[in-house]
């Protein structure tokens, strides 16, 4: 199995150079094939072929493979990078953009590696060290304290997906052929006709059936499998939620708040406050407001309104809403900061023609306000994303502790319960790896998308 | 440009406010702390050095600089808990100024734990550390990066002395309940500190009215207290609440004889399989689950959650509450209504065998050189002697650690003042000796204990089957010790 993998390497390995080059000679080919090659074997050699040994399942070859067809991949666009320089093509396109290549260090070629080692040092002890050592974690399994630790293979990994391999291919494949179905029916519609109104729907569509695939690819549990669907649908939900909730409410605040009102600044500087707070005490703050026993709102809605408000973490909807209501409002302040700074770069020429020309309000918002912010939504996309994925843990253990019945344990929550609590280090570990993918993947389908329509002015 | 000057002086302004705040927080901490060990420290250079009286600065300064010291990881954060190790720690290091036991607080067992196996491996470990019953297996189990054992047997190093540095050995007086659970292949590891039952607290003001006299013993007990007290025109919103814990579970399995791990609880060899199905365990979740549908049990909707529920019942918004006894003082003092503890209710269908214990133990580090082995054993046994064991008692509810304190309390007249802090020792003293009202030593118990109130959470709140569930919950559990075994069993 592993030798059909090294050789579908070594078939590809051409095809990429005779994509990427000009005029492939017979030499490059062959470098592009035995590169390829040593791309593949890379993982298979590391890990010890573990995932092609007798016992081991299709998923776990489709993680190999998958590794594989990485490792080759990266190797290959390495490779490119010699092939450029060799023709010089990096020279051509610095010239073009007038980039001017002068100057050097004197003393030698070291000198910036020399300048840059502490950052470096920094980067690689407390970054790439761990983040490699995360990697080895999670083919284990390992506990704090124990004398000896088992390697896994991807047990770790393929325990939380489902077990059967055909589908967990066709899946992915089936999304990624919706998009660009998607994208084809687009290209072939004119602008403003039923077709396009179609195709836009249908782009929409393809998007959400990448959430609907990956859905699809996490095991529901039983069997020996850890249910990490529900864990997945939980993230979802709570990040777009946070993200949504967050930036939409931070822009509606900010446009409010950016009017001319008596006072204004102090009110601005008090917005900005929420940030401050950690996301501990955001839990605690959100905690005391809706506890069914000790909560202020529970108590005011009781007393003074005859209410009976159920308790938010018995109920899956509420509890949900409630993280979503408590990590977006955090995050709000931080929010409100970046738009109010923006709106200040908003062209007001731009919005005084726009007046004059009889746009309204809601026009003028959509039309000139909106795209000129475009840059500040992009980078608060982002930030956002990452705080939603990764700093709300504190938030939902004093909210809901998962509750109920782990509706609210979302990724971040499920890697610290099972890796640190539970002291489980490699499934924590290869949790951590999947959640890194993800944030990976968003950020590449970010810049892909978003960052195209993202307009820094200028020409 | 002066919009941003004012937002920017604004900005500033708030940072600092919170800078000092922060600072000063610290500081004041840092400040009634030394404060503290200060005063303590001359009261004990008073009681002892007399006749250095001219020169008490030089000798205090000396004694702490030459001082061996004994770190002392706590897993208490709270005022109260906290507070009596710092103190006991203060009047120890007085007592003996050659020694210098520091302690340090930490937010959970498991926090010190991770700490200490870390701490070991890097060449710094502490002499002792607090950690939990629960994880007996775990602590035996745990190795260095050396594959040495971190711990060292108390039994071991005390070595059948009597006295050490003048302080009495009081090992030997630990009363039966934590004995038993405690005592591994014929010995003590860890010192027992903070040992507790589980108790029911009752709101005798809504028992009474009701027309119920008594606190209510068994299941049916309840259920019949539960009806009459929901009737009542002005009913609390619950009856009866105690924490989603997994703790709760193992006691019923003790009081109903049932096993939760193999090999009599992994007493008489390790346990390699645990079991959440057995009659015991469903009837109790039956039972748990019975109670909430009928709108009796109130589930305050978070696991492990000692807070919610003592607060709810604080508040008479429940009018039973079954929690450890470690708050009795607590309640006692802070309840506005009739507060009367009773042993936690039973199975009445089929034979009571006893309920166990729970708390922590303090296990001593391995590896120390031999003065400072002395001197953490000394400490150990000055922790628990008869004076510091009732004062713990006294300030908490914990169960006095010895017979000693048993008896000095009685002399005090203690339990006819405090009738209520009698109820947990009477009810481990009722207990039959067996594996199963020993409690369970198994590996990975932390995580099955997660398992466990994971389950009993979806069960209470998403009304699935109890059988179904725990088939599950078993599954998983089984599959997370064998793991345990593979990693740490030979």
């Amino acid at each position: 199995m592993l030798i059909l993998g090294l050789i579908v390497a070594a078939v590809l390995g051409p095809l990429f150079v005779w994509r990427n080059n000009d005029n492939p000679s017979a030499r490059r080919y062959g470098i592009g094939s035995a590169v390829a090659v040593l791309g593949a074997a890379v993982t298979p050699l590391a890990m010890g072929r573990c995932a092609f040994l007798e016992g081991t399942s299709g998923v776990d070859h489709l993680l190999a493979y998958g590794l594989m067809a990485g490792g080759a991949w990266l190797a290959l666009i390495a490779l490119q990078l010699l092939f450029d320089r060799a023709d010089g093509k990096k020279a051509d396109s610095a010239a073009m953009t007038g980039e001017i290549r002068t100057g050097g260090f004197r003393l030698g070629w070291w000198v910036p590696w020399l300048l840059l080692s502490p950052t470096l040092i920094i980067l690689i002890v407390f970054l790439y060290l761990p983040a490699i050592q995360t990697f080895t974690l999670s083919t284990k399994l390992t506990k704090l304290g124990a004398p000896k630790s088992v390697d896994v293979c991807f047990s770790n990994f393929t325990e939380l997906l489902i077990t059967d391999p055909w589908k967990l291919v066709a899946y992915p494949l089936l999304a990624i052929a919706a998009i660009y179905g998607a994208r084809f029916w687009l290209s072939r519609s004119a602008p403003g006709t039923w077709s396009r109104k179609g195709a836009d729907i249908a782009t929409v569509l393809a998007m959400l059936s990448v959430f609907v695939a990956l859905y699809a690819m996490f095991s529901a549990g039983g069997g020996g499998q850890v249910a990490y669907r529900p864990v997945y649908l939980n993230t979802v939900i709570i990040t777009i939620g946070i993200v949504a909730f967050g930036m939409i409410g931070g822009l509606a605040v900010s446009y409010l708040a950016f009017r001319k009102i008596r006072g204004g600044s102090v009110y601005r500087t008090l917005l900005i406050w929420p940030y401050a707070i950690s996301p501990a005490v955001a839990g605690v703050l959100f905690f005391m407001i809706f506890d069914p026993t000790a909560g202020i709102f529970t108590y005011v809605m009781d007393t003074w309104f005859g209410i009976d408000v159920p308790n938010y973490r018995e109920n899956a909807f509420l509890a949900q809403a409630s993280i979503i209501l408590a990590s977006g409002w955090k995050i709000l302040g931080y929010n409100i900061l970046f738009y109010l700074a923006g709106l200040q770069t908003v062209s007001l020429d731009q919005v005084e023609a726009a007046l004059i020309d009889g746009a309204s309000t809601w026009q003028r918002f959509m039309k000139i306000v909106l795209p000129a912010l475009s840059p500040i939504t992009f980078f608060l996309l982002v930030t956002n994303l990452t705080y939603a994925f990764f700093e709300v843990y504190a938030t939902i253990d004093f909210m809901t502790k998962g509750a109920p019945a782990g509706k609210t344990s979302v990724a971040i929550y499920e890697i610290i319960r099972v890796g640190v609590n539970n002291g489980d280090l490699g499934r924590g570990a290869a949790q951590s790896v999947l959640l890194f993918a993800a944030v990976i993947a968003v950020t590449i389908w970010q810049f892909q998308t978003s960052g195209r329509r993202v307009s820094y002015g200028g020409s | 440009m002066k919009r941003a000057l004012k937002y920017l002086t604004l900005l500033a302004a708030v940072v600092l406010v919170a800078a000092a705040c922060s600072s000063d927080d610290s500081g004041s901490d840092t400040t009634a702390a030394s404060d503290d060990t200060t005063t303590t420290a001359a009261a004990g250079d008073d009681t002892t050095t007399t006749a250095a009286a001219g020169d008490d600065t030089t000798t205090t300064a000396a004694a702490s600089g030459d001082a061996t010291t004994i770190d002392f990881w706590v897993a208490f954060s709270d005022e109260a808990r906290l507070g009596f190790s710092e103190e006991k720690a203060a009047e120890f290091n007085a007592k003996h100024p050659e020694y210098n036991v520091q302690v340090t607080s930490f937010a959970s067992y498991n926090d010190v734990f991770d700490a200490a196996v870390l701490a070991v491996d890097s060449g710094e470990p502490p002499g002792l550390i607090h950690f939990f019953e629960a994880a007996t297996r775990q602590a035996l189990d745990a190795v260095g990066a050396d594959g040495n054992p971190i711990f060292k047997s108390v039994t071991d190093a005390i070595a059948g002395r009597t006295e050490i540095l003048g302080e009495p050995v009081v090992l030997d007086s630990v009363v039966d309940a934590a004995r038993n659970y405690y005592t591994v292949d014929g010995s003590f590891y860890s010192m027992p500190w903070n040992t507790s039952s589980t108790v029911m607290f009752n709101n005798m003001d809504i028992l009474n009215e009701a027309g119920i006299t008594e606190p209510p013993a068994t299941w049916a007990d309840v259920e019949t207290a539960c009806a009459a007290i929901m009737a009542l025109p002005d009913a609390p919103s619950g009856c009866i609440t105690w924490p989603n814990h997994s703790w709760f579970v193992e006691q019923s399995l003790g009081q109903q004889g049932e096993l939760l791990g193999n090999n009599d609880n992994g007493r008489s060899a390790r346990a390699t399989e645990v079991n959440l199905e057995s009659d015991g365990n469903l009837a109790y979740v039956d039972w748990w689950k019975g109670l909430s549908d009928a709108g009796y049990y109130t589930y305050t909707g978070l696991q492990r959650d000692w807070d919610g529920t003592s607060n709810a019942y604080l508040a008479g918004e429940v009018a039973m509450l079954v929690y450890s006894s470690s708050d009795t003082t607590f309640f006692d003092t802070n309840a506005e209504f009739t507060n009367q503890a009773s042993f936690m209710p039973y199975n009445g269908d089929v034979d009571y065998i006893g309920n166990l214990i729970g708390g922590a133990t303090i296990w001593m580090l391995d590896g120390m050189d031999q003065t400072t082995e002395d001197g953490a054993l000394a400490f150990l046994n000055f922790f628990s002697n008869p004076e510091n064991a009732a004062a713990w008692h006294q300030l908490t509810g914990y169960i006095p650690i010895t017979q000693d304190a048993v008896d000095l309390l009685e002399s005090q007249g203690w339990y006819d003042e405090s009738p209520n802090s009698k109820v947990a020792s009477d009810q481990l003293a009722a207990a039959q000796n067996t594996p199963a009202s020993l409690g369970a030593l198994l590996g990975n118990f932390v995580g099955i204990r997660d398992i466990i109130t994971i389950a009993i959470e979806d069960i209470l709140v998403n009304d699935v089957d109890v059988a179904t569930r725990m088939a599950a919950a078993n599954e998983e559990a089984n599959k997370s010790l064998s793991e345990y075994e593979l990693l740490f069993g030979s």
